[in-house]
């Protein structure tokens, strides 16, 4: 279950092999469609390890036709609507697995309460992209590129994932994210709903990616989320993307700004430490140390739009 | 003698007869082509660049699911007789003589190893994956370094080496006489990187051979009906006569669908060999990997100028990679080095080449091949002018030729006849105010913000001037008037994003004196049409010469004919509204489908006279001519991401009589696209081991439209130079000068960092690096 491809750099064969890797049509599988959780988690239980849950389709459709994955069944989550809802919930917003990001980015409940995942939506690949992908496909399938993990540790969000044998549980997102497309998920279980904290009063956020093109992945993305009272910083959240495993949360750059004036060189010293100790990927569209550079960059001016949008009010 | 007819449809935007049915998903690609009983074809092919095949064994493919066939290279080598494929057939390349399928050892990754039938494309590629093949790996050649190193294996044995063609330098002009006067040398090296072709539609073909009449039918993606069917006819030793090629729409090409491929002959010997249809389409994978890429140049230059900003004269070396397979590249440094002087009184020029092979893609046409030549040129003059802290534009003005003045021929010989390079760069100067733009930038740099201008000039001969003893060629065309009074006009230009359905039909119509509406072209079959292809810029000169000499015969005839109907002179009578009249006699007219059914109808005519209403007619491009102009972009360099935004993008340029200005603006701005597109995302990349990196659209960055800015087009209609036929070509050109253009723009932008810029392709991080801000690494 996934929303993109993780397709970068795609190492070429390299091996004496009887696979040439080279196709764009999928191996066969089977196809399942239930229409309740509980008749897919049955299911993802009968076929196990094998089986792949099918969300919005816009990673793993892609990655079948590449042949990178080629699992004995795929079981189609579309036609389970009881996962589809965004809701407030006591002091969270409760956001299904299969609802479509498009929806979220267009929630008024998340734009009040969830700010920060409301402004990530826009940057998600294009709208055709939005309409298609789901938000548990793309928090199952754990880019370490993707905005919506990003928001996820960011706000200390809530995972709550569900198999027929041993019923719900629920698990933090940094527990959940656990690297390079890879979660906390058993097998048999499904992700079932995002928990999103209520935003405090007074936070500003703002998520800056680089991207050489509008709706690519990022390079290099920096997420913000900063409360202030008056002129100080109460509280800040920064959390970087395209730069490890998985979304790395920058917490001494985040004590730095704890109770500080919200000033250009606050700022420049907090994406200086958020930047430090990195080591980010070299690949085709950037080296490490151009990566390492946009962090600086990027973080630097997440902190000074968060904190516009703060002082306007939140 | 024949009458004026008002011109109605030439010039004006009409809307293009090939939208509706492409618009509504209802046009006729080569995937769209189902035939009864048709099966599938995948093809094996080589994760190593270069590697001997130990062995293969097909065993387990053979005995899968729905599998028909599989061949190994050595299996369909049998059944075929060598010779040239794609563009080497055109450029009747003799070395390196190479197989259909890799039969010894493959060359690149992608090559092709094997190829299977089977009744779905799902089935055949499952088939693949049951294929064995043992490879011991060779030292890879996939670099400059590594292809002149003797220590490495020829890639092709016939070859001797990894150099497939190296001349002598060329001297044109007084050249050590020009670096002795010179005041100043500038000596770099400018490079082009290799980007490729991309069309929307990959390459792909459906043949379907008929054991009873021995006949091969094929349809495919391509920009030649008839060169197409030398490749298949050729190569699978049938008579051309039995072999018919189809196309309907394509999907674009740039260069790349010249020529059979060794896929389409491959496919063909299978279908032969089944007796049945067998469909290949592409994938995206195997078109980014392995059907062809473009540009990958480099040139050390020596540039000899004055104090004053003359460019006295360049001494160039070029090493180009053609890649596998060649085709193309052989041809090429030719036409690089004769154009390289361009619009400009660059009075000397030594020219010396090398082409390599190396184990990666083929290098094949794309969009302006030799570009190469306004790259470099219109970077060194933007580099002589900071040398000299001279603006770029003056010193453009001051070296540009003037119409009617010494010198009219490029001290390579060509001709310059008709080139409004000067009067382009006017226009442009009127367009955008280079003094103001100035006051902005200081201003905006005093904010930290960078902008920069930059503007590059072109020519292309499209299809060139006409000089002794070089023939424009000569396109072929037939028309006929058919029974219901419409106007068939039989073309061998394949049309793959020209337009051809409209603008052929634009000119015809007003020639032949009949609606646009009642012109029906008609391409893309060898049983029917005209010999020709469509590239280089040709049709709209070769073409609409074509269209108007043979449209004027039909008339002629038509009146003739119609002399004897209306019993009145010929001189007496004329086409109008797609009727025949008598001048000055309304109630005298015929509509042609009443001279059309009347000429088929017995004694209608005296005996002896022709009532064939049909024409052939051959153009030879009249005076020919070129094409040119110039581009300027604006724009700002994030100096913190290294990000290029472009701000502003106006073209002057000049493609004489325009048939269609919508479809004349309409390629422009793709060229224009394409040229961004190469600046600042598109580069098929390898490693050192020849492994292709850029096999998807993650990795192969094509510009969207989001990308690319509103480009601002100004057209010049200045110059005729034939009394009949003044449309000139334009498809190439806003490939051809797009990428010197925002080089130019950028490395203006970065002037405060002392940037120069020697490589074509400009990511964000190499932007920094350059800068400044970031080590390499």
């Amino acid at each position: 279950m996934g929303e993109r491809l993780p397709l970068r750099s795609r190492p070429t064969p390299t091996v004496h092999s009887r696979s040439s890797g080279d196709q764009l049509k999928s191996p066969p599988f089977a196809y399942v469609a239930p229409t309740s959780v509980e008749e897919a988690l049955t299911l993802l239980a009968e076929h196990g390890d094998e089986a792949k849950l099918l969300a919005g389709g816009q990673s793993l459709v892609p990655l079948l036709a590449l042949r990178l994955a080629s699992p004995s069944a795929l079981i189609d989550l579309s036609g389970v609507p009881e996962l589809d809802y965004v809701r407030r919930e006591n002091d969270h917003i409760a956001i299904g697995a299969m609802t479509r990001e498009r929806a979220v980015e267009r929630s008024e409940v998340v734009r009040e309460f969830v700010p920060l995942l409301s402004v990530a939506m826009p940057l998600i690949g294009h709208l055709a992209i939005r309409n298609r992908g789901t938000v548990g496909g793309s928090a199952a399938h754990a880019d370490p590129s993707a905005e919506i993990p990003a928001v996820a540790i960011a706000c200390d969000a809530e995972v709550v994932v569900r198999s027929s044998a041993r019923g719900e549980r629920t698990i933090t997102s940094d527990d959940f994210f656990q690297g390079f497309f890879s979660t906390a998920l058993e097998p048999d279980e499904a992700l079932i709903e995002l928990r999103f904290p209520v935003v405090g009063p007074g936070t500003g956020v703002a998520f800056e990616e680089a991207t050489r093109r509008h709706g690519d992945f990022a390079m290099v993305g920096a997420a913000a989320a900063v409360r202030t009272e008056g002129a100080h910083i109460v509280e800040a959240r920064i959390v970087v993307i395209g730069v490890s495993d998985k979304p790395v949360r920058r917490r001494e750059a985040e004590q730095a700004l704890a109770g500080a004036e919200p000033t250009r060189a606050a700022f420049e010293e907090a994406a200086a430490l958020a930047a430090d100790s990195l080591t980010p990927p070299s690949d085709l569209h950037g080296t490490s140390t151009y990566r390492r550079h946009l962090v600086r960059v990027l973080v630097r001016r997440a902190l000074e739009s968060a904190v516009q949008h703060s002082q306007e009010g939140g | 003698m024949s009458q004026q007819v008002a011109q109605r449809y030439v010039g004006s935007p009409i809307k293009r007869s090939e939208d509706p049915r492409i618009l509504m998903g209802a046009g006729t690609y080569v995937d769209d082509v189902k035939l009864p009983g048709m099966v599938h074809a995948a093809f094996l092919r080589s994760p190593f660049a270069h590697a001997t095949i130990a062995s293969i064994d097909t065993s387990l493919a053979r005995k899968a699911e729905g599998v028909l066939l599989v061949y190994t290279g050595e299996e369909l080598e049998a059944l075929l007789t060598p010779g040239p494929y794609g563009l080497g057939l055109i450029m009747s390349m003799e070395k390196p003589v190479f197989s259909c399928l890799a039969t010894d050892k493959v060359r690149l990754v992608g090559d092709l190893v094997a190829i299977v039938v089977a009744e779905s494309r799902y089935l055949a590629e499952d088939a693949t994956e049951l294929i064995d093949v043992e490879y011991d790996e060779l030292p890879p050649v996939a670099t400059v370094e590594q292809a002149f190193d003797p220590s490495n294996p020829p890639i092709f044995e016939d070859l001797g080496s990894n150099i497939l063609v190296q001349s002598e330098p060329h001297a044109f002009g007084d050249v050590e006489g020009a670096f002795s006067r010179a005041d100043h040398v500038l000596r770099v090296t400018i490079s082009q990187h290799r980007h490729q072709n991309v069309p929307m539609e990959t390459r792909g073909c459906v043949a379907s051979y008929d054991p009873a009449t021995e006949h091969l039918l094929m349809w495919s993606a391509n920009q030649g009906v008839h060169i197409h069917r030398t490749t298949i006819s050729g190569r699978l030793g049938m008579d051309p006569e039995k072999v018919r090629i189809r196309t309907a729409d394509v999907g674009g090409s740039f260069g790349l669908k010249l020529g059979g491929s060794r896929e389409d002959v491959a496919v063909a010997a299978a279908s032969r060999a089944l007796g049945l249809p067998v469909k290949y389409i592409e994938d995206r994978y195997e078109n980014l990997t392995a059907s062809g890429q473009a540009r990958e140049e480099s040139f050390d230059v020596e540039a000899a100028y004055t104090d004053d900003g003359d460019i006295l004269g360049l001494k160039v070396k070029m090493v180009m990679d053609a890649g596998a397979y060649p085709g193309l590249a052989g041809a090429l440094p030719s036409m690089i080095e004769s154009m390289l002087p361009s619009a400009y009184k660059i009075a000397a020029l030594e020219f010396q080449s090398t082409v390599i092979v190396t184990n990666k893609a083929t290098y094949v046409a794309y969009r302006g091949p030799w570009a190469a030549e306004t790259f470099v040129r219109e970077r060194v003059i933007d580099l002589v002018a900071h040398e000299l802290g001279r603006e770029p534009f003056d010193i453009r003005m001051q070296n540009v030729v003037t119409r009617g003045e010494e010198p009219t021929v490029m001290i390579t010989g060509r001709s310059l006849v008709g080139v409004t390079v000067r009067e382009s760069l006017e226009r442009l100067g009127e367009l955008v105010d280079l003094p103001g733009f100035r006051l902005e930038q200081e201003a905006a740099r005093a904010e930290g913000r960078y902008l920069g201008i930059g503007m590059a000039s072109y020519i292309e001969a499209a299809p060139g001037p006409k000089m002794p003893g070089m023939p424009l060629g000569r396109e072929e065309m037939r028309m006929e008037l058919a029974e219901d009074g419409k106007l068939i006009v039989f073309t061998g230009q394949m049309p793959h994003g020209q337009s051809h359905e409209t603008t052929i039909a634009q000119v015809a119509a007003d020639e032949f004196g009949v609606a646009f509406e009642d012109v029906q072209v008609v391409f893309g079959d060898s049983d029917i049409v005209p010999p020709g292809f469509t590239g280089g810029s040709r049709s709209a000169t070769m073409a609409g010469g074509a269209a108007i000499m043979t449209a004027r015969a039909l008339r002629a005839k038509v009146l003739e004919t119609s002399s004897h109907l209306l019993e009145a002179n010929v001189a007496d009578l004329r086409i109008e509204n797609g009727a025949v009249s008598v001048v000055g006699v309304p109630a005298s007219a015929m509509t042609l489908a009443d001279v059309a059914s009347a000429v088929r109808q017995p004694g209608r005519l005296p005996e002896g006279v022709d009532g064939e209403l049909k024409v052939e007619n051959a153009y030879d491009g009249g005076s020919g001519g070129w094409s040119g102009g110039t581009h300027c972009a604006i724009v700002e360099v994030d100096c913190e991401t290294g990000l290029v935004h472009i701000e502003r993008y106006v073209v002057t340029e000049d493609c004489g009589k325009l048939i269609n200005p919508a479809v004349v603006d309409g390629q422009v701005r793709g060229g224009v696209a394409q040229g961004i597109g190469a600046v600042l995302l598109e580069r098929s990349a390898y490693d050192d081991r020849g492994n292709y990196l850029t096999a998807t659209f993650m990795d192969y960055l094509m510009p969207t439209t989001m990308d690319i800015p509103n480009i601002e087009i100004s057209h010049l209609e200045t110059v005729p130079l034939d009394p009949d036929v003044n449309f000139r070509g334009i498809g190439e050109g806003g490939m051809i000068v797009a990428p010197p253009t925002i080089c130019n723009a950028i490395e203006d932008a970065l002037a405060p960092f002392g940037v120069r810029i020697y490589q074509q392709h400009l990511p964000p991080a190499k932007l920094l690096e350059l800068i400044g801000v970031i080590e390499p690494e």
